[in-house]
């Protein structure tokens, strides 16, 4: 029988301890490491296939043109590019003396093989630039254009995205065509992913200005509170991003109050409050208005986002281009919310309302799975509309069930969201907002047949008379009280103080580590 | 069941809680969804004796609304889950046959899975256009309902066929006593005396199961306090305010534990106990007495 003495237990304390400290160890002989957390495994990041998370393809993958702080469109693997007056063509001057991870050369060939994997491809005509597709010619062994069908006046920003305008290595696929290895041009490379991390090495041979640090690891942790733990015990380094680990304003909150350094920025996403097009209710304009004008939308910024979030009645903020001119943010007025369901026919007051014998009552369609928090948001709003005299009926439902619902128009009242850069605002008005657009389960926010020839008018319209054309479909949003935009949410991140020179992203679908050096 | 020897101990907690959820209109202070954004996130004073939530209710008037709203819940799920239970077990067992083996094997598949999953699917298949007139909250005690029966349709069967073998059965048979009579005259209260004291313990479990839908979002609709809703909601404010967490747990692990309890002791009450204390001193003594006395008379004839 195993007799544990005195010099026995201490010895195995002693063991004990010093296993424990292992990995504060491991941690100082690696400092150069980057540790950041992400909600969900990468996944294989196949460019392709709509299976892997958003967050990392833009550090191993690169694009033709980047986009920038602000939307500014940035050289990438093309130094020049050069739009044809009549938008049909555009030239690009491929950077020279790149080669992928592989040891592949990056040049014309390349560049041509990896567009005409999506370029006039079905799966891919939500890109505008793909469904225009008609040929590219290679001018010289760094120089192609690419021809269109006709002008995509979002050509270029369109060639920012995260997936599939990437470039991958020609020898990454298999006999199938399909990818077999995540290889492209970018900074860092995938040294091996699992469902718990990805690890990320630097890419010595990158073109560009290489990272400060060797290695970077993508920590999968999907709570967020363990995540804020996870940072507070040195065990991650960076924590943020809404499509990487998201962080709540509140957890933010709580680690600027720990020594945490967080970093919010203005976003480039709108939350919106939708109008089911094909309710009875909801085809009332004076419905709409009465919950247009019901809600503080200054209450909800700060009661339930900290402050990190700015009212808004805009569709898009002025971080993306083209946003339109700005609308000053209405305070609350119930009275003349009231005002406007009377004028509608409507009778009653602050205890109910109704119609031709028929009470008020307004369906509001949530999901906790679909958007985090889309509760307390509805339970705030159902409390101001309560004071108008609205009766809203919460169903909470699950992700399935609100795919289900949502491109059926089976509500009232719902959240949405824009895309937020790179994508909009094209992504959002082409997909949200046009009738033909397929966006599957993720439902329109408004369509209307006067709006989709708006839009329509507006997507293809280029140079100083595109800003007049998306004006027009803005008005005309707000004129008919189309959707209720709430919030635009900051960008948050959070990091550990050690971690210097840290600066956002370009987008929140980027990973950071432009700029950071650790102590 | 005398009264002065119910557990009052263990009861009392159990009993409170149905009376603040049939008082609670009585008991609250606040309209439980009045949202004051001037009042965010206090801690207890004389306004609002447990503080208020995120969005300036007062937590006292939602903890009793709460109350209120798992012990209707429960009732009315128990009430059905019982009936549904006690009908179809007592029918097959009291059939027999092939109706039994149908019945029963109904019995075993629900019983093979977990009562909270099959509720949770069912709230899945409510959610669908075709129920969109029934309220979330009747879905969820229609849900739990259909997923908590099958317990009790196995006891009730067990007892059927049990008493179905004892010969005052028979006798009431030979006397022509129809099978409604028999039924209801001698099976039914044995039936029921043990499947009410299970379902008393069952309560805490169904006030749980009520907590835990609502805290996966797929239970009551909000302004209607709950508390799993108020947990889940708490959840975000742990780190600074971590009563908003602590005061629904707090009810609610005391309700399940006195329930649990509860449930245990009636259990208990059935089970003959072995005789000690001062019972088997008076016991012993009686048999002195009775010794003595027969001794006296035998010494006498």
């Amino acid at each position: 029988m195993f007799k544990l003495d005195r010099r026995h237990f201490l010895a195995s304390t002693a063991s004990v301890a010093f296993l424990s400290a292992l990995p504060n160890f491991t941690f100082a002989t690696g400092s150069k490491t980057l540790r950041v957390a992400i909600g969900a495994e990468t996944g294989n990041l196949d460019l392709l296939q709509n299976v892997s998370t958003l967050s990392s393809y833009t550090v191993v993958f690169d694009s033709l043109i980047q986009y920038g702080q602000g939307g500014a469109l940035e050289p990438g693997l093309a130094t020049t590019w050069k739009v044809a007056d009549d938008g049909k063509s555009i030239s690009f001057d491929l950077r020279e003396g790149v080669t992928f991870s592989d040891g592949t050369g990056w040049d014309a060939d390349a560049a041509e093989w990896n567009l005409k994997r999506w370029m006039g491809v079905v799966d891919f005509s939500w890109i505008g630039i793909s469904a225009a597709y008609d040929s590219i010619v290679k001018d010289a062994p760094n120089k192609i254009t690419i021809k269109l069908k006709q002008a995509v006046p979002v050509a270029l920003l369109e060639l920012t995205i995260v997936r599939p305008v990437r470039m991958l290595s020609p020898k990454a696929v298999g006999a199938d065509g399909k990818q077999t290895a995540p290889i492209g041009t970018g900074p860092w490379i995938v040294e091996k992913y699992s469902s718990t991390e990805t690890v990320l090495v630097r890419n010595d041979k990158y073109w560009g200005e290489k990272p400060a640090f060797s290695r970077m690891e993508l920590k999968v942790v999907p709570d967020e509170l363990a995540r804020a733990n996870a940072l507070r015990a040195g065990e991650l380094d960076v924590i943020g991003g809404d499509w990487v680990a998201p962080l709540s304003p509140r957890r933010a909150k709580a680690l600027a109050a720990d020594g945490m350094m967080v970093v919010a920025e203005p976003g480039t996403a709108t939350t919106i409050l939708g109008f089911s097009p094909k309710s009875a209710v909801m085809q009332d304009k004076a419905v709409r208005q009465a919950i247009f004008t019901g809600i503080d939308r200054a209450a909800v910024a700060t009661v339930l986002f900290e402050g990190y979030a700015d009212p808004t009645i805009d569709i898009f903020p002025t971080t993306v281009p083209t946003a339109g001119a700005r609308k000053p943010v209405p305070v609350r007025d119930v009275a003349a919310a009231q005002a406007a369901l009377t004028a509608g026919g409507w009778s009653g007051g602050g205890s109910g309302w109704t119609k031709n014998g028929k009470a008020l009552e307004i369906d509001f369609l949530i999901s906790e799975e679909s958007f985090p928090g889309s509760r307390r948001i509805a339970e705030i709003i159902q409390g101001m509309l309560t004071e108008v005299g609205l009766k809203v009926n919460i169903s909470s439902v699950d992700n399935a069930t609100m795919h289900e619902r949502r491109p059926a128009f089976k509500y009232d009242l719902t959240f949405f969201a824009t895309y937020g850069a790179p994508y909009d605002p094209h992504g959002s008005l082409g997909a949200s907002f046009e009738t033909a657009a397929d966006t599957g389960p993720d439902g329109k926010i408004y369509i209307a047949d006067a709006l989709d020839a708006l839009i329509a008018k507006a997507l293809e319209t280029g140079g100083d008379a595109r800003a007049d054309a998306m004006q027009k479909v803005y008005d005309w949003l707000y004129d008919n009280v189309a959707a209720c935009p709430l919030v635009v949410t900051k960008r948050l991140w959070a990091v550990n103080p050690k971690v210097k020179g840290f600066s956002l992203p370009a987008t929140d679908y980027d990973l950071p580590f432009k700029g950071i050096s650790l102590g | 069941m005398q009264i002065g020897k119910l557990p009052w101990a263990i009861l009392a907690p159990a009993i409170i809680f149905v009376l603040i959820g049939v008082f609670a209109p009585l008991l609250m202070t606040h309209d439980t969804a009045h949202q004051d954004y001037g009042a965010l996130l206090q801690g207890p004073s004389l306004s609002h004796w447990l503080g208020t939530d995120y969005l300036g209710r007062d937590m006292w008037s939602r903890i009793i609304g709460g109350a209120r709203t798992s012990l209707v819940a429960m009732v009315f799920v128990l009430a059905a889950a019982l009936f549904m239970g006690v009908v179809i077990g007592s029918l097959a067992g009291y059939i027999g046959g092939a109706t039994e083996l149908v019945l029963i094997s109904a019995i075993d598949i629900m019983l093979a899975l977990p009562s909270l999953i099959i509720a949770l699917a069912l709230i899945g298949v409510f959610s669908g256009e075709n129920f969109a007139w029934i309220s979330d909250y009747w879905k969820m005690i229609l849900a739990l309902t259909v997923a908590w029966w099958a317990n009790y349709a196995r006891m009730s069967r067990a007892v059927v066929v049990s008493e179905l073998q004892q010969p005052y059965i028979e006798a009431a048979r030979v006397m022509g006593a129809s099978h409604l009579w028999i039924f209801t005259r001698h099976i039914l209260p044995h039936v029921l005396g043990l499947v009410v004291v299970y379902a008393s313990a069952d309560a805490g479990a169904l006030v749980l199961a009520i907590a835990t839908l609502s805290f996966l979002g797929l239970g009551v609709a909000p302004p209607t306090p709950e508390w799993g809703q108020m947990l889940v909601d708490g959840m975000s404010y742990i780190e600074e305010y971590p009563s908003l967490v602590i005061i629904p747990g707090f009810a609610l692990t005391l309700v399940v534990v006195s329930f649990n309890l509860m449930g245990e002791a009636f259990a208990l009450q059935k089970v003959p106990r072995a005789v000690r204390g001062n019972f088997l001193r008076k016991r012993k003594a009686e048999r002195a007495g009775e010794e003595i006395a027969r001794a006296s008379v035998e010494a006498h004839p």
